[in-house]
C-alpha cells in the first residue's frame, strides 16, 4: 500500500505555508506529524494532490506562558513535548492526561497538538485500503451519497475520536485559524460540527496555528475507556470540570467524546449537578439524563448500547473524581 | 510526481538521496538506504515493526511519516546500535532474557526498548508499559520483553564498568 | 534415560543461538529478499461474495508501462491451491467469497502494480450470497458450490468405545452450547511469497512456513515438477501460531507470474489483505454433553459441532475431530462421540487458530466441568483430580499414553495459586478457575511416515554443524536442536552451527506443526549426532584403549566412564580422525519415524489456574496471574519454554477475550493490527511457570512439546476463571468481550435481584 501521487511541500515560513494552502484550497492537506493523514492517504482515504508540512513551521512549536497565567500553545508542538512540560502538567492536570490518552508513546512522539484537535473521524467502512472500499458503494466521505452505517442517515456518521479537545472545551481554550488574509478565534467548543465529513469549521485555506487556554483553578478530569491501554482510540472518553470543593459547586461542565461526530457537551446533566451539588443523590438524577443527550449511536467500534452504558459511567466516575479532588 | 534530493544521516552515515514525494521514511531505509533490519509490516502506525529512533534517541514509526519531512535530519535504525563490534546493552539483554523469538518485531521492539532506556535507565513498570505498548509482540506477550528492559541498567553498568577498567588498565 | 545431574547442556537456560543476528537487523526474512530483475506482483481480489464471472478484459493493464505480465484463471490450466479442498487458484466461472483470487499482476514496481489492477475489467453477475452458517443450513439458501447440496462440505461421526451405553446409564447428564468467532493468526511478519521460476526447471520460493515439505508436494505437481526441483528458503519465519501450516494461492500466483515473465516475483500482502488471505478461525457452533457419575466420575461426552468452513473447508472437519478428541486424552472415558458437520459459506475459508479448535473448545469443556463440580459440590481441582488419567492409560482410540503428570500438574498449580485460600472465598467478580489439557506432539497422517532426518559434520576444528530441515518460527526449534546435539557429543550448544530453511540443503522435515518438532526432528537430530559419536568413538576407544561402550563425551571431552582423568579433548578427537590413515571426516546421519502406526507416540500435559477480576460497571475483564504447570517430559531449555508460556498465554488471553474479526455483509471491518485487538502490555497478567518432568520413553532425553499444549490450557483456565467471577454463569460465546461480559453481568444481577 504505498501512498498515492502527490506533491510534497515544506516552508520554514508561516507566511509562505498559509500561501500555499490558499493557492491550493481544498487540493492541499496539511501535514504536521503525519500520523492521521500519512495513515489516510496510506489507505487513499484521502488523495491530496499537495500535501504542505508544516514540521519546518518552528514558531509553532512552543509553549508561551501568558500574562494573565493561560498559556498559548503552538499547533505544531509535539504531543509528547507538551505531555512532559512542567507548567502544563502543573496547570491544566487534566489537559495532560488528555494529551497521555492518546495513542502510544510512540504516536506522540511524532503526533502534534494541531492534528489530534484536527483528527479526522473514522469509520469502520471508510478506514480501510482502497482495494478493501471497491466492494462498497461510495458514502459519503468517499464522494457518494449514503451512510454505511445508518442506511437512512442523511449525514456521515463516521467518529471523532481525539481526546484532548475534550479537555480543551471543559477548560474553554479558544484557537487561532489563520490564512493568508488573516486570522480568527473560534472556541474549541465552536470547532467541531455534527457531520463526520465536514467535521470542523476550518477552511481548507486555513491553518489552525495556535491553542489558547485561559488561566484555570477549577478542578478538572479527564477519563479514558479503551479496550487496550496504551494504544487505542478511546470508547468512550470525559472530560470535566467544576470549581467548589468536595460537593460544594455552581458551575459543572461536562464533554464525552468518541462516542459520535463530535465532542458532546452535556446540558441537563451538568445543570444539574451544578444546582444540587455533587453529592450522591444529585449524581444520579444527572445521570438519568445522561443517554437523551447522546443523540443517535452507532455500532461503530463498538456497540451503540455499550456506549451509552459506558457514557453514563464515565460521566458517573468523573464526577465522583471532581468531588474527590 | 517528482523527486527530489535530501540529505539523511543514518547511523552517523550521511547519505545523499532522491526520494519521490510520495516515500516515506520506511521506504527510504528500505528501499533507498538499502538496511533491511527495520521491517515493512502493517504500514499504518499500529503493529510497530517499522520502528526507529529519532535524533533525540524517541521512538517514531518511519511507515507513517513522509521521507522529505526528514531532511537533513538524523536517525538510528537496529543495525546502528552495536558498537565497536559489540551489541548495545539492551540487544544484549534482550538475547540474555530470552525476549526474542520469531525475530520479525524485534528490532521495532528493541528500538522502542532503547529509546524508553535513553530516557529513563532505570525505568518503572508504568514507563516500560507505556513505552511499548505501541509496538505488538505476538510471540513472547511482551512478558520477557519488558524482563530485558528492567535488566538493561545492570547490563549497561557492567559494560561501562568493564570499558574503564580496560581503558585505565 | 540419563538423570538430569548427568546432562551438560539439556536443562540449561540457552539463549537463543541466532539472537545476535535476529537483535541486530542481520536476519533476512522473506520481504528481505531481493533478486536482480524482480518484480512486483499484485492480486486482484473479488469484492463480491458471491458472483459469476462473464468476462475479464486484462487488455488495458497489459498495456500499461512497466507492466510485464497479467494472468487470470485461463493461464493456469485449471491449477488447484490445495491438495484437497478443490480450490483454483484463481476463480474462473463462480466467485465464492469477498477477497477470492481474480487475476494478478507483475510490473516493475509496487506503484506499477498498484496502477495496474484499476484497470482490470471484471463483468459480474452478481448471485444472493450466504454469509451465516445458520442460512446456509435454511431449505432453499443460495448453494456455495453447485454440487455441495444443502451446503453441507462434510458430515462425519467419529464414535469412540461405547458412548451411547454411557449415557444411557450414567447418574447426571449436563449440557452446554458454545460457539466462536472469526480470528486471524496475527502473527507479525505478513503473507509474503518471493519465487523464482525464471529457468524451467527449477521453482525457488522464498516464504515463510512451518512446512516446507507440504508445499514442495503442492507446488511441484501443480507445475510438473518433482519435488526436487521445487526449493523453500525459509531461513526465518515471523510467527505462525497454526497458520502457515501449508501453501495458499499467493504462493501458487506467485510462481505462475515468475514462470510467465521468467523473472523472479514477489506478492506481498498489504494491510487489509492481510485478514483477507489468512486462515484461522471460524463460527463453529457446539454442543457438548457430559455423561456423569454421581460419585463425580466423568464416563462420556458428546461433541455435536456446525463448523463454519468457509467457501473451501478443506481440513476444518479434521481439525473439529482433533478438537473433540482431546476430551479422551486427559479423561479416561469409556466412550466419546464426535459429530462434525461442516458447512460452506461465502466467506472466507477457514483453517486453524493457534491452539487450533482445541482452545476455544477447551474453553467450554473446563467450565463444563466446573460446573458439574459445582453441582456435585465438589472442588473443582479435586473433581478434575480424580478423573484424569495416569501415565500408562490407553485411550480409546489406541493411543497409549506412555508418561503423564497431570495429577502432579493439578497440585503444583493448586500449591502455587493459593487455590484453597482463594476458591469460593474471592469478592464477587473477582474469579479464579482451572483447565487442564493435553497435545499431541507428532504428525502421522499427513503422510504414512512422520520423519524427520537429519545430518552432522563436523570440521576438524571441531565445530558441528547440524542440517535440519525444521522451521523455527519462534519457539526454539534451532536452538533445542543444537543443544540435543551438543549433549550427545559433549560440546557446548554455542560450538554447534544450524544448516536450516532451505530444502536444497537439508534432508527431509515434515515440518513444524503438530507439535511434533521436540520429539520428532529431536530424535533424528541425536540419532544423527550420535552416529557422528560413533565414529569419534571408535577413534577415542582406540587410543584410550577402552571400549567404545563405556566412553562419556562431556564438557568437550571424551573419556571413560571409570577413568576421567585419562581424557582426549573432542577437537582433537575430530581432527585425529581426519588427519590419519584413514582420513575420515566425521559426518553423522540420522532419522526418526514414529515407531507407531497412530498419530503420535508423546502427548504433553498440563494444568493452569487462572485469575481475574472483572468490572462490573464496564465489563472488562483483568486477568491478573496464570499459574502454568506442564508436564513438558524434559525441559530441554527452561528459558525458551518460559518464552512459550508466556507468549501462549498471552495468545489465549487474546483470543478468549479480545479477538475477532467483524464483518457487515461478508465484508471484514477491522482488519488492521489496530481494530483487531490483541492485548498489548498493560493487559498482561502475572504469569508463573513450573515444568514438570516425567521422562518421556520417546522423545530425545525424554522430552515431549510446549509448543501448543499451553495455549489450550490456558483458555480452560481462563474461561473458568470468568465464570467464576460470574458467579458460575456459562459463557456460551467467544471472545468473551466487555459487551458480552456486561450483558452477564447484567443477567447475574437479575438473578441475585430475584
Amino acid at each position: 500500500m504505498l501512498l498515492p501521487d502527490h506533491s510534497y511541500v515544506t516552508t520554514d515560513s508561516l507566511k509562505e505555508c498559509l500561501r500555499l494552502l490558499g493557492e491550493n484550497g481544498d487540493r492541499a492537506m496539511v501535514v504536521a506529524g503525519g500520523t492521521d493523514v500519512i495513515f489516510n492517504m496510506r489507505l487513499k482515504l484521502f488523495n491530496p494532490e499537495v500535501a504542505v508540512s508544516i514540521r519546518k513551521l518552528e514558531e509553532l512549536q512552543h509553549v508561551e506562558e501568558l500574562d494573565d497565567g493561560g498559556l498559548r500553545i503552538g499547533a505544531g508542538a509535539r504531543l509528547t513535548d507538551l505531555e512532559e512540560h512542567a507548567t502544563i502538567n502543573d496547570r491544566y492536570p487534566a489537559f495532560a492526561e488528555s494529551i497521555r490518552a492518546v495513542a502510544s508513546t510512540h504516536i506522540r512522539n511524532m503526533a502534534t497538538l494541531g492534528g489530534n484537535i484536527c483528527l479526522h473521524t473514522r469509520c469502520s467502512y471508510t478506514n480501510n485500503s482502497e482495494e478493501w472500499r471497491k466492494g462498497l458503494k461510495n458514502c459519503y466521505k468517499t464522494d457518494g451519497n449514503i451512510c454505511h452505517v445508518i442506511r437512512s442517515s442523511s449525514k456521515c456518521l463516521a467518529i471523532n475520536n481525539a481526546d484532548t479537545p475534550l479537555a480543551l472545551i471543559v477548560l474553554g481554550a479558544v484557537l487561532t485559524l489563520q490564512n493568508a488574509d488573516g486570522s480568527r478565534e473560534v472556541p474549541v467548543a465552536e470547532f467541531y460540527t455534527d457531520d463526520g465529513m465536514d467535521h470542523t469549521v476550518r477552511q481548507p485555506d486555513e491553518l489552525l496555528t495556535y491553542v489558547t487556554i485561559p488561566p484555570v483553578t477549577d478542578r478538572t478530569t479527564f477519563l479514558k475507556l479503551a479496550p487496550r491501554k496504551g494504544m487505542d482510540f478511546s470508547t468512550v472518553a470525559v472530560a470535566a470540570r467544576c470549581d467548589g470543593a468536595g460537593t460544594d459547586v455552581s458551575t459543572v461542565s461536562i464533554v464525552l467524546g468518541s462516542i459520535s461526530t463530535n465532542p458532546i457537551i452535556l446540558d441537563k446533566p451538568a445543570r444539574i449537578v451544578s444546582q444540587k451539588g455533587l453529592g450522591d443523590e444529585a449524581i444520579a438524577e444527572a445521570l438519568n439524563h445522561v443517554r437523551n443527550e447522546l443523540g443517535n449511536l452507532t455500532n461503530l467500534f463498538s456497540r451503540a448500547s455499550y456506549k451509552k452504558q459506558m457514557a453514563v459511567v464515565l460521566v458517573r466516575r468523573a464526577l465522583i473524581a471532581l468531588r474527590e479532588s | 510526481m517528482a523527486k527530489h534530493m535530501m540529505t539523511l544521516t543514518v547511523n552517523g552515515d550521511t547519505y545523499d538521496l532522491v526520494v519521490s514525494d510520495n516515500q516515506t521514511l520506511l521506504d527510504v531505509i528500505r528501499d533507498t538506504v538499502r538496511l533491511r533490519g527495520t521491517k515493512r509490516g502493517c504500514t499504518t502506525g499500529a503493529c510497530g515493526v517499522c520502528c526507529i529512533n529519532n535524533a533525540k534517541g524517541e521512538a517514531v514509526l518511519s511507515c507513517i511519516t513522509h521521507a522529505l519531512d526528514w531532511d537533513g535530519e538524523s536517525i538510528t535504525t537496529i543495525e546502528g546500535l552495536e558498537a565497536n563490534g559489540e551489541l548495545d546493552a539492551i540487544q544484549k539483554a534482550f538475547i540474555e532474557f530470552g525476549a526474542v523469538q520469531c525475530g520479525f518485531c524485534t528490532p521495532g521492539v528493541i528500538m522502542s526498548a532503547k529509546a524508553i532506556v535513553n530516557k529513563y535507565p532505570q525505568p518503572t513498570e508504568e514507563q516500560i508499559n507505556a513505552g511499548l505498548a505501541g509496538v505488538l509482540c505476538r510471540c513472547t506477550g511482551h512478558v520477557k520483553v519488558k524482563e530485558a528492559i528492567r535488566q538493561d541498567y545492570r547490563i549497561r553498568e557492567a559494560g561501562r564498568e568493564a570499558a574503564k577498567n580496560a581503558t585505565s588498565n | 534415560m540419563p538423570p538430569a545431574t548427568e546432562l551438560s547442556v539439556i536443562g540449561r537456560r540457552q539463549p537463543r543461538l541466532d539472537g545476535p543476528e535476529k537483535c541486530s537487523g542481520r536476519s533476512v526474512f522473506a520481504d528481505d529478499v531481493d533478486l536482480p530483475g524482480m518484480l512486483c506482483g499484485k492480486i486482484l481480489r473479488s469484492s463480491h461474495a458471491h458472483a459469476r464471472i462473464l468476462s475479464i478484459d486484462t487488455s488495458k493493464a497489459e498495456a500499461l508501462q512497466g507492466v510485464k505480465a497479467v494472468i487470470t484463471a485461463e493461464h493456469t490450466q485449471g491449477m488447484m491451491s490445495s491438495r484437497r479442498g478443490g480450490e483454483p487458484v484463481f476463480a474462473s466461472d463462480l466467485v465464492t467469497y469477498k477477497g477470492r483470487e481474480i487475476a494478478a499482476v507483475a510490473a516493475l514496481d509496487e506503484l506499477t502494480a498498484e496502477k495496474a489492477l484499476q484497470p482490470i475489467e471484471v463483468e459480474y453477475e452478481e448471485l444472493p450470497p450466504v454469509l451465516i452458517m445458520r442460512h446456509a443450513l435454511q431449505d432453499g439458501a443460495p448453494l456455495v458450490q453447485p454440487d455441495k447440496p444443502g451446503n453441507i462440505w462434510s458430515d462425519d461421526i467419529d464414535t469412540y468405545g461405547e458412548p451411547d451405553a454411557a449415557f444411557e446409564e450414567a447418574d447426571l447428564i449436563f449440557e452446554e452450547k458454545f460457539s466462536t468467532s472469526v480470528t486471524h493468526n496475527l502473527f507479525a511478519e505478513f503473507h509474503v511469497a518471493v519465487v523464482d521460476f525464471s529457468l524451467p526447471n527449477k521453482l525457488t520460493l522464498w516464504t515463510p512456513t512451518q512446512t516446507a515439505l507440504l508445499m514442495q508436494h503442492a507446488l511441484g505437481p501443480a507445475f510438473g515438477l518433482s519435488i526436487s526441483q521445487v526449493r523453500i528458503i525459509h531461513l526465518n519465519t515471523g510467527g505462525a501460531f497454526s497458520g502457515r501450516g501449508g501453501v495458499r494461492p499467493h504462493h501458487y500466483i506467485a510462481a505462475l507470474l515468475s514462470r510467465r515473465t521468467q523473472r523472479p516475483v514477489k506478492v506481498f500482502a498489504a494491510g487489509d489483505e492481510e485478514f483477507l488471505i489468512c486462515r484461522a478461525l471460524g463460527e463453529n457452533d457446539y454442543r457438548f454433553r457430559a455423561a456423569v457419575d454421581k460419585d463425580g466420575t466423568l464416563k462420556a461426552f458428546d461433541m455435536d459441532a456446525d463448523m463454519d468452513g468457509g467457501a473451501f473447508p478443506s481440513e476444518v472437519g479434521y481439525f473439529g475431530w482433533m478438537a473433540g478428541l482431546c476430551n479422551s486424552w486427559v479423561f479416561p472415558l469409556r466412550g466419546n462421540r464426535l459429530r462434525r458437520r461442516v458447512v460452506m459459506t461465502n466467506t472466507r475459508p477457514h483453517f486453524l487458530p493457534h491452539g487450533g479448535m482445541m482452545l476455544t473448545t477447551n474453553a467450554a469443556i473446563m467450565q463444563l466441568c466446573s460446573k458439574i463440580a459445582k453441582s456435585l459440590g465438589r472442588d473443582p481441582i479435586d473433581f478434575l483430580r480424580q478423573n484424569t488419567i495416569d501415565a500408562g492409560h490407553k485411550g480409546l482410540s489406541g493411543e497409549v499414553f506412555a508418561s503423564c503428570g497431570l495429577k502432579e500438574c493439578l497440585d503444583t498449580v493448586r500449591r502455587e495459586s493459593g487455590w484453597d485460600e482463594k476458591y469460593g472465598k474471592l469478592a464477587p467478580y473477582h474469579g479464579i478457575g482451572v483447565g487442564i489439557g493435553a497435545m499431541a506432539a507428532g504428525a502421522k497422517g499427513a503422510f504414512t511416515h512422520d520423519t524427520s532426518a537429519a545430518l552432522v559434520k563436523i570440521g576438524e576444528d571441531g565445530i558441528v554443524t547440524v542440517f535440519t530441515g525444521i522451521p523455527d518460527m519462534g519457539q526454539g526449534t534451532h536452538t533445542t536442536m543444537a543443544m540435543i546435539a551438543a549433549e550427545v557429543l559433549g560440546i557446548r550448544a554455542d560450538q554447534v552451527h544450524l544448516v536450516a530453511g532451505d530444502t536444497d540443503l537439508t534432508p527431509i522435515d515434515i515440518g513444524a506443526f503438530a507439535q511434533r518438532g521436540t520429539v520428532q526432528t529431536g530424535n533424528a537430530v541425536k540419532n544423527a549426532a550420535l552416529d557422528a559419536r560413533a565414529q569419534l568413538a571408535k577413534n577415542a576407544a582406540a587410543q584410550l584403549e577402552t571400549s567404545e561402550d563405556s566412553l562419556v563425551f562431556r564438557n568437550g571431552r571424551i573419556f571413560a566412564a571409570d577413568n576421567p582423568e585419562k581424557f582426549l579433548d573432542f577437537d582433537k578427537v575430530v581432527y585425529g580422525t581426519l588427519h590419519s590413515g584413514e582420513g575420515r571426516f566425521t559426518m553423522g546421519r540420522g532419522f526418526y519415524n514414529s515407531p507407531l502406526k497412530i498419530k503420535t507416540t508423546s502427548w504433553s500435559f498440563g494444568a493452569q489456574v487462572a485469575e481475574v477480576k472483572i468490572d462490573r460497571e464496564t465489563g472488562e475483564v483483568t486477568v491478573i496471574r496464570v499459574t502454568v504447570a506442564h508436564d513438558i517430559g524434559r525441559a530441554i531449555n527452561p528459558l525458551a519454554c518460559e518464552g512459550q508460556i508466556d507468549g501462549q498465554v498471552f495468545s489465549a488471553m487474546s483470543q478468549l477475550l479480545y479477538e475477532e474479526v467483524l464483518s457487515d455483509e461478508g465484508l471484514y471491518l477491522n482488519p488492521s493490527r489496530l481494530e483487531y485487538k490483541q492485548p498489548r502490555t498493560y493487559e498482561m497478567p502475572e504469569i508463573s511457570h513450573h515444568l514438570i518432568e516425567t521422562i518421556d520413553p520417546y522423545g530425545p532425553f525424554g522430552a515431549k512439546e510446549i509448543g501448543e499444549g499451553i495455549v489450550v490450557t490456558t483458555g480452560g483456565a481462563i474461561a473458568s476463571a470468568v465464570s467464576d467471577a460470574l458467579g458460575g454463569i456459562y459463557m456460551h460465546k467467544v471472545p468473551m468481550s466487555p459487551w458480552r461480559i456486561l450483558r452477564a453481568v447484567h443477567a447475574k444481577e437479575r438473578m441475585e435481584a430475584a
